[in-house]
């Protein structure tokens, strides 16, 4: 299950790759499981910074709506548990002891652009797709809200989310939701590297040091609303509204 | 002074004092609260807009200046309070376009719209401590909609800020050419936020709300520092300068 998610170690930089590039790297239950193990084998490492992208075109395309729609999967209790599962997984890398970087190789989307906002840092080009349609299909986007709204603000995050859709990344920057863009896909791994040279040349400690004052500023762990977002995502999943709002949306994919 | 219509799930609520460029009135401002909390089960989203040359251009003083008793600005005050609150407040988005400009009390009112549409010609702020006023009315809104510092600067200085400006620090979220262009967004914006399925919207706005630390408890210090400043000497003299020549 483990290559679900790749963890590579250079150094002081750790790379966690998604790895479901057939499916744009939609969170299923397994790829969350396995993110969980490679973040857990970071813990306490020598690392300053990790760097999370997406294998393929896209870096995360969100919940796996497979798994979401109930008609599909079979199992109501699945939505909560992967929602259980991506909210304790946001924690975790949050309280990482070292800058975490999203790399936004392409699509990031509700769940997907949530875990870019849970890194330090995002980097992005100017095609990639970023945004929160949860609202367009009957959704909330609540167990990432509590990190939309630390990382762009919260008047900016509650026009986001309300308005659901999908931005370019040339406007996720404008917009905060982006803090350094490459013109295109191809800069993209330039820029990064350039980034990730220099964050990874500031003392671990220091660095290490801040993120947690930082982290305890914005109060957003401790304030548990992460889990409780998770909770209140799975009830507005579980609604007849939301369920067949996913339905009419994977219709054209059968 | 307000007009009030409903259409496709959205109910439209329009300043419509035009010929003094909206400048609010307290039964402007108690109107346009009843109009937001009086929304009817088939309303999905709220536009605001404003007819005629401006968005709005605040308070007006000309009333305040004439009344001695300073209760025309205490009704302004507690009225635009009750606004913002109601909109926040409100189970469904509000969707807010803003053309020519906004200033003091009709900036104010951007601290309970959900998602704001401006003209980038529309200067916008909170010129207020220019007249003896204190802007602290909407400081808890503002400061949960936007950065600390850029809102600090905001309300202490009584200079205006560009579109561009507001749209940087987050104030204004959809930048358009024109007043025209800020009503058909607007509208459209309203639509589409009426269109989606309800709950998942609702919830929505209700969690951001929570995150935000809540609504009424707000706004009500602030408010009370800005009534703490009416029929003191210095908004008086103020006040008169401004338009007792």
């Amino acid at each position: 299950m483990n290559h679900l998610a790749t963890l590579t170690i250079n150094g002081p930089v750790a790379t966690l790759t998604m790895n479901r590039a057939e499916a744009r790297n939609s969170m299923s239950l397994d790829m969350l499981e396995a993110m969980h193990t490679h973040v857990d084998a970071l813990k306490g490492s020598e690392c300053s910074v990790l760097v999370i992208t997406g294998a393929g075109k896209a870096f995360c395309a969100g919940m796996d709506l497979k798994a979401v729609l109930v008609e599909l999967s079979g199992d109501a209790t699945l939505g909560g548990r992967l929602l259980r599962s991506l909210a304790e997984l946001t924690i975790k890398i949050r309280e990482l002891g070292m800058v975490t970087v999203a790399k936004v190789n392409g699509a990031a989307v509700g769940g997907g652009c949530g875990l870019s906002c849970v890194c330090d840092v995002s980097v992005s080009h100017a095609d990639a797709k970023l945004g929160f349609p949860e609202v367009d299909l009957g959704l909330c986007p609540a167990v990432i809200a509590p990190w939309v709204v630390a990382k762009m603000g919260a008047g900016r995050a509650r026009a986001a989310m309300l308005k659901g859709g999908i931005m370019s990344g040339a406007e996720a920057a404008a917009v905060g939701l982006i803090d350094h863009l490459a013109e295109d896909r191809e800069g993209l791994d330039t820029l990064t590297d350039e980034i990730v040279e220099r964050l990874a040349s500031g003392g671990a400690h220091a660095l290490a040091t801040t993120k947690g004052l930082l982290n305890k500023i914005d109060g957003v762990v401790e304030a548990g609303m992460v889990l409780e977002g998770a909770k209140l995502s799975a009830q507005v999943l579980g609604t007849a509204e939301a369920q067949a709002a996913l339905s009419a949306r994977m219709k054209p994919a059968k | 002074m307000i007009d009030v219509r409903a259409a496709d799930g959205v109910t439209t609520i329009t300043l419509d004092r035009g010929e003094k460029r909206n400048a609010m009135l307290p039964e402007m401002l108690s109107a346009f609260e009843s109009a937001v909390r009086g929304i009817g089960e088939d309303t999905k989203s709220i536009a605001v807009l404003g007819n005629g040359k401006v968005f709005c251009a605040g308070f007006d003083l000309k009333a305040c200046a004439a009344d001695e008793t300073g209760e025309t600005m205490r009704a302004l005050l507690t009225g635009l309070s009750r606004c913002v609150v109601a909109m926040r407040e409100a189970a469904v988005p509000v969707v807010m376009g803003v053309h020519g400009c906004a200033i003091a009390g009709g900036c104010a009112m951007l601290g309970g719209a959900d998602v704001v549409v401006a003209d980038e010609g529309a200067p916008l702020g909170y010129p207020v401590v220019k007249i003896g006023v204190s802007p602290a009315v909407s400081a808890a809104f503002l400061m949960s909609s936007i950065p600390a510092g850029p809102a600090r600067a905001l309300m202490l200085d009584p200079g205006l800020i560009t579109a561009q400006r507001a749209f940087a620090i987050g104030l204004v979220h959809e930048l358009v050419a024109d007043a025209d262009g800020v009503r058909e967004r607007t509208t459209e914006l309203a639509r589409s936020l009426a269109a989606k399925p309800g709950v998942g919207v609702r919830e929505t706005k209700r969690l951001v709300n929570a995150i935000t630390k809540g609504t009424s408890d707000l706004g009500r210090d602030g408010l009370e520092a800005s009534l703490s400043r009416v029929g003191s000497d210095e908004e008086r003299r103020m006040l008169g300068a401004l338009w007792g020549s």
